[in-house]
């Protein structure tokens, strides 16, 4: 316990220096721009900006992606609200009953609602993440490869089945990510796959170029065909003020918002879309104002998966940091920032980089603070990016996905495939294939692989091995559960019907 | 607004670009030398899978394309019909920019991308594109964002990007 006290304190002395103090700040305020701003999030964000990984020392550019990956979660929440479209999937809930306060006058209170209860939620799943985050490193030093196999195989079951309304696409998009993985030199022989004889390809297909060509260039290729008459149109803002019942409303919301989403965050069962979900159905059920519901809008509707939606955010940290397993498609991307310094994600990080993780934790108490006071007394600052029009913002995007992708490796080949994947972008859009899956799939895949033939070569070759070991067996037997239980639920509910 | 191709036929056309892949991931595969080692897989297992998992997948969507749609799909937001023109705009200026970011640098091939792309988003919009004026009002915009950009990540950054001159301002 005094341990963590210590390394807690050195975290906030690595942190609390100007310079990581200044990238903490600009991480948040542009998280918070980017989350306000529609058609860009925080994933696509940081993927814009990994080229800074060859010059910004690794606990600086850790603290600003971090920042803009909570930041976005604040500023989604405004336009959620505001707007009616939200920002981040993880804010979709909120503008269920936050759109309907605003219209009712009360989107002051709606947003005051969700700034503070996003910083209450953040910074009890901030102390969550410091008690536990070590337990479950020093638990997972003991897992093998065989166990790291089965967690990956958990993680890239729920983040294609679960999430999404179809196993069958999502499952699709894992596969093709899996397959984008493939490109390159095979980490245990160094066999080349899928080059085409193409030098390019030899590296591998970076994952800024693929997070930039589904998410941004995508999205200004589907708004420009598709978007184009779809109009939106602003709530207006009144004083970010909540009247003392408001108040009474809000608390027991956020706490319970945060109980359900911290373990969430936690699983590698990815995304903060169920927790989101879940704590909306909890405030219904819970709520004295069970009338407001779909009609005004109810104040807990939006406080309770706010606050679920930035615990299971910082509680992505948890399996990332101690495990390198990613859990959403900004955490896959942090993931590969890491390995772009060459750092592996997992529980050795705890003692090889010990100063990077305690100073991320501390900015992250830090960070939280710093976005109430942007997003409470500065809101209005924030809204006035929505009346950017949409033309000249998305193209703008695309002078920024341009600096990323061929800041990355400065080839114009990569701005040609951009195209190209943004093309695919658009598809998937149109139909309903998941990106997460992609993202997480080619990030994750080839440590999977490599994990597997690691284990397969302490089995001798033999598939047993994955059963014979407890740990291992008793994952293997949640993916199955995963796979499986929601499908004869759906089944068996069917069948009673008849 | 009638679509032109039928969404039958558009999800039919996804389900054979997902096949098309899995059998061109499988053609790949043959390329990729077995040496199992210990651990009895070698470097072509997880080709051969995800081909063979792909192939399932472009299949079964081949099916439910054929037979009723893809299940459970939500109607894709915005208008029912794709603007090409206004897209060709935009492709347009994403494809100059790839060509040309090296020749003009990256200020200029930008630019030129900001102003294609605007003027293609904006005419999604239903608004004309605009005369001489818009056009140079575009061009001026596009400047100031690239410039900056380009000057906030070579200067501060020390991220490469090419620029027209070796004065490392343009």
């Amino acid at each position: 316990m005094m341990d963590i006290g210590n390394l807690l304190l050195q975290g906030f002395a690595t942190a609390g220096t100007p310079i990581n103090l200044l990238w903490a700040f600009l991480g948040c305020a542009l998280g918070t721009a980017i989350g306000v701003l529609p058609g860009i999030g925080p994933a696509v964000t940081v993927a814009m900006l990994l080229p800074i990984t060859a010059q910004v020392e690794p606990t600086a550019s850790m603290i600003f992606f971090a920042g803009i990956y909570y930041g976005a979660m604040y500023g989604g929440s405004t336009t959620s609200i505001l707007l009616n479209t939200p920002g981040e999937t993880g804010t979709m809930v909120t503008a269920l009953e936050g759109f309907k306060m605003a219209r009712n006058g009360q989107a002051g209170a709606a947003l005051a609602t969700s700034a503070i209860g996003s910083f209450v939620a953040g910074t009890i799943a901030t102390v969550l993440v410091t008690l536990f985050a070590p337990l479950v490193a020093n638990f997972a030093v003991r897992l093998g490869p065989p166990e790291y196999f089965m967690l990956m195989l958990l993680a890239f079951t729920t983040v294609s089945s679960v999430l999404g309304q179809s196993a069958l696409r999502g499952m699709t998009a894992l596969f093709i990510g899996l397959a984008i993985g493939l490109v390159g030199l095979d980490q245990i022989t160094g066999q080349v796959r899928y080059t085409g004889g193409v030098p390019e390809f030899l590296d591998g297909i970076e994952v800024v170029l693929v997070a930039v060509g589904l998410f941004a260039v995508g999205e200004c290729f589907y708004t420009a065909m598709y978007e184009g008459r779809s109009a939106s149109d602003l709530n207006r803002m009144d004083r970010v003020h909540m009247t003392r019942s408001q108040w009474r409303r809000s608390w027991p919301a956020w706490l319970r918002g945060t109980a359900i989403g911290f373990p969430f965050g936690t699983l590698p069962a990815g995304g903060s879309e169920i927790p989101t979900f879940l704590s909306y159905a909890t405030e219904r059920k819970l709520s004295k104002y069970p009338e407001e519901f779909g009609t005004v809008g109810a104040i807990e509707g939006v406080a309770g998966p706010e606050a679920a939606n930035n615990a299971a955010v910082t509680a992505t940290l948890v399996p990332l940091l101690t495990l390198g397993i990613p859990t959403s498609v900004t955490a896959a991307i942090l993931l590969s920032a890491l390995q772009n310094y060459g750092i592996n994600a997992g529980p050795q990080l705890f003692q090889t980089s010990s100063t990077l993780v305690w100073a991320l934790i501390a900015s992250l108490y830090i960070g939280n603070v710093m976005l109430l006071v942007l997003n409470l007394p500065l809101v209005g600052m924030w809204v006035k990016l929505l009346k950017i029009p949409r033309p000249p913002l998305y193209a703008g995007i695309l002078i920024f996905a341009t600096v990323g992708v061929y800041g990355m490796r400065q080839s114009s080949f990569d701005l040609f495939l951009m195209f190209g994947i943004g093309l695919m972008g658009v598809l998937s859009r149109r139909f309903d294939i998941p990106t997460a899956p992609v993202i997480v799939g080619m990030i994750l895949g080839p440590l999977a692989e490599a994990q597997m033939r690691n284990a397969l070569s302490i089995g001798e070759g033999h598939w047993r091995v994955f059963i014979d070991r407890p740990m291992s067996a008793t994952l293997l037997a949640v993916v199955v559960a995963v796979l499986v239980l929601p499908r004869a639920m759906a089944a068996l509910r069917r069948h009673r019907v008849r | 607004m009638t679509n032109p191709v039928s969404p039958r036929l558009q999800q039919t056309l996804v389900g054979g670009a997902v096949l098309l892949l899995a059998l061109g991931l499988a053609w790949g595969a043959t390329d990729i030398s077995g040496q199992a080692g210990y651990a009895g897989v070698g470097p072509n297992f997880l080709p051969w899978l995800v081909s063979a998992a792909l192939f399932m997948c472009g299949l079964l969507l081949l099916v439910q394309a054929r037979s009723g749609g893809f299940r459970d799909l939500p109607e894709p937001s915005g208008a029912a019909r794709a603007d090409w023109t206004a897209m060709a705009w935009v492709a347009a200026g994403v494809l100059a920019n790839a060509a040309l970011i090296t020749v003009l640098g990256f200020i200029f091939s930008c630019t030129l991308c900001f102003v294609l792309a605007v003027r293609g988003l904006r005419q999604s919009e239903g608004r004309p594109g605009g005369g001489l004026m818009r056009v140079l009002q575009d061009v001026a915009t596009g400047a100031l964002i690239a410039a900056p950009a380009f000057w906030l990540f070579t200067k501060l950054l020390a991220i490469n990007l090419p620029g027209l001159t070796e004065t490392g301002w343009l």
